[in-house]
């Protein structure tokens, strides 16, 4: 088995689209985060009311966008077992092992693997997101009237209002609370990816079907019925995040707990890829 | 010694069509053995069931006894050249092949080793996208010589190659299946399937000929031509005491296209004829069946890629001549049932 594993590793590092989707996950990540950071006006986040740039809540909400990582792992996690059969590279790996149940359990770890690389990129994107947002000095100032950008902190205190800065400190507090869950959450999610792979065989469908479902139809199923919405990939995955609760905390999203989410997300990606393997993958190579 | 086995072996795509059809035969070591057939006959999904790619419906081919996918390390015992489409184009060469040899547990060098067999080494770290169908073809070769099989199958190799590609190919594998009978390892299976049957007569042994998925026949290819039916053409301004000549000694002969043309006749018999009567020879000819013509006998003359020139084979049919008129009775190229 660990020839098969190593095998497989050697597959995605020897092709430049591994990287090309390493690539779009820092500028995604950098872009998003960013965009959120520096917007004008504060975020709502539920019931918390106006976030001011520079608090913890404000890191908190920044950083929660880095889970779009995840949307690339299940990508990578399609193409490791679609780019097979696309390329036609499936025939010498099922002659060099005709067992093919074991070739998609290699490729499953390795899918883990790289989708948690993909996570630890994820998050050391994060980091310098944070730090250059520290070093910006990002700060804002809260009164009765509202919040207000750039204020100093002088004419801040004159005004009775509540001052925040963007410090290390908060920075590093929320970057660690969040970074274990977005890890974990790429690394099974990409397995989710890889079970769609394994099940609907064209690389195409498979990433349309996997993106439509997270983006569309897990929002339209939590929207009507939030207690089905909890168990669904996309919330499944957000429930490992723990800062997830005090982003969200006291709103109308229900999550599970972490431990939950992960053993769900491992459900949707081995039970796909179970299926995957014992119907479209046993199908004739022709 | 490496056997294989197909018994009964069948294989339907969806409801209406027979790729194989209750298929027997039996791979013989020492030699080449040609797969032969038209387009369709069933020759490439015969070899997938082989390497166990294709499931097949009923019956089975085995390989020393087991299935292809119960072999433990099935790269150290068959080598596969498929279709040349198995490569991520922008994945090296050497990359490629250590992705197999990763799998066998085999020593990187031995990457090495078959990229300089089959004269890659120069190219082996540049991208598969950029290799020509040939590079493809003898990329696939080195794959396939890895693990130092003893069985090596090969579905229609000589596809993309250029001449000395494929004499290059005939030469290796020549000497890939005498290696076999001198190294002492009990023999060595070589089955190239092939539409090209200028090709394979070069190259094969043995044959196994396929037709609409069933075994058409299978035996030595010597034994099949042996029987087959041979004639003499000979220019002469004498035409017409020649043929008397010849039907005095019960030979049939008739004048066609400027020649006489002596059917079941060989230059050893009609020479002495010529000679007693004293007739004045401006050319002479003869010609055994050929693989081709064989073919068309025991195929029913179906679709062929590549029809012989007269200048190959000495035969005097002209290329638009169509098939060669149907067999006659006394034939000898009758189909040789599987065991």
């Amino acid at each position: 088995m660990s020839r098969l594993l190593n095998a497989e590793f050697r597959k995605l590092w020897t092709i430049w689209s591994t990287f090309v989707i390493f690539g779009i996950v820092v500028l995604i990540d950098l872009a998003f985060g960013f965009g959120l950071a520096l917007a004008p006006g504060g975020r709502h986040g539920g019931t918390a009311g106006i976030v001011p740039h520079g608090s913890s809540q404000w890191f908190v909400n920044v950083f929660s966008v880095l889970d779009v990582s995840r949307l690339l792992a299940l990508v990578l996690g399609v193409l490791i077992i679609t780019g097979e059969y696309r390329h036609k590279t499936v025939t010498p790996t099922f002659l060099a092992e005709p067992r093919r149940g074991r070739v998609v359990m290699a490729k499953t770890g390795v899918g883990f693997g790289a989708g948690v690389v993909l996570g630890v990129l994820t998050m050391l994107t994060g980091l310098v997101l944070g730090l250059v947002l520290v070093a910006m000095k990002v700060h804002s100032c809260l009164t009765p009237l509202g919040v207000s950008q750039g204020m100093s902190q002088a004419l801040c205190s004159v005004q009775h209002g509540a001052y925040y800065v963007a410090t290390t400190h908060n920075m590093w507090h929320e970057w660690s609370r969040i970074a274990p869950g977005v890890v974990l959450g790429t690394g099974l999610f990409a397995i989710y990816g890889l079970g769609l792979g394994a099940l609907l065989k064209n690389q195409i469908v498979a990433i349309v079907v996997g993106l439509v479902f997270t983006l569309v139809v897990e929002s339209i199923i939590g929207a009507i019925w939030p207690t089905i919405g909890e168990y669904l990939p996309g919330q499944a995955a957000t429930a490992l995040e723990d800062a997830a609760r005090t982003n969200f905390g006291g709103g109308t999203t229900q999550l599970l707990p972490w431990w939950g989410g992960a053993i769900m997300l491992l459900i949707y990606g081995i039970a796909l890829a179970f299926v995957g393997t014992f119907t479209t993958l046993r199908s004739d190579i022709t | 010694m490496p056997t294989i086995q197909a018994r009964g072996l069948t294989k339907r795509f969806g409801a209406n069509v027979l790729a194989v059809d209750h298929l027997d035969f039996d791979a013989i070591p020492g030699g080449v053995t040609g797969f032969l057939g038209p387009n369709g006959a069933g020759k490439t999904t015969t070899l997938r069931m082989l390497l166990g790619l294709v499931t097949p419906t009923s019956g089975s081919v085995l390989i020393d006894g087991h299935r292809y996918r119960d072999l433990p390390n099935p790269t150290m015992r068959v080598g596969a050249v498929l279709e040349a489409s198995g490569f991520h184009p922008a994945r090296t060469a050497r990359n490629h092949l250590k992705l197999t040899a990763e799998v066998a547990g085999l020593p990187f060098s031995r990457v090495d080793e078959c990229l300089d067999l089959v004269g890659l080494s120069e190219v082996g770290d540049r991208t598969v996208g950029g290799f020509s169908l040939g590079m493809r073809q003898r990329l696939e070769l080195a794959r396939a010589m890895l693990g130092k099989p003893d069985i090596l199958v090969l579905d229609e190799p000589a596809n993309g190659l250029d001449p000395q590609g494929i004499a290059w190919l005939r030469d290796f594998l020549r000497l890939y299946a005498s290696e076999g009978a001198t190294a002492g390892d009990g023999g060595r299976i070589v089955i190239v399937s092939s539409h090209l049957l200028s090709e394979a007569q070069l190259i094969v042994d043995d044959v196994i000929v396929l037709t609409a998925g069933r075994l058409a026949a299978q035996g030595r290819l010597q034994d099949l031509l042996a029987g087959s039916k041979r004639s003499v053409r000979v220019r002469t301004p004498d035409a017409d005491r020649l043929i008397q000549a010849l039907h005095d000694a019960k030979l049939p002969a008739v004048a066609r296209d400027g020649f006489v043309v002596c059917d079941g006749a060989t230059p050893e018999t009609v020479g002495p004829i010529m000679v007693e009567n004293r007739i004045e020879v401006h050319e002479m000819g003869s010609s055994t069946e050929s693989l081709e013509s064989l073919f068309f006998a025991l195929t029913g003359g179906e679709g062929m890629q590549l029809v012989h020139t007269a200048a190959q084979t000495g035969d005097y049919r002209r290329f638009n001549d169509g098939p060669p008129a149907s067999p006659g009775p006394s034939r000898s190229a009758e189909p040789i049932g599987g065991q």
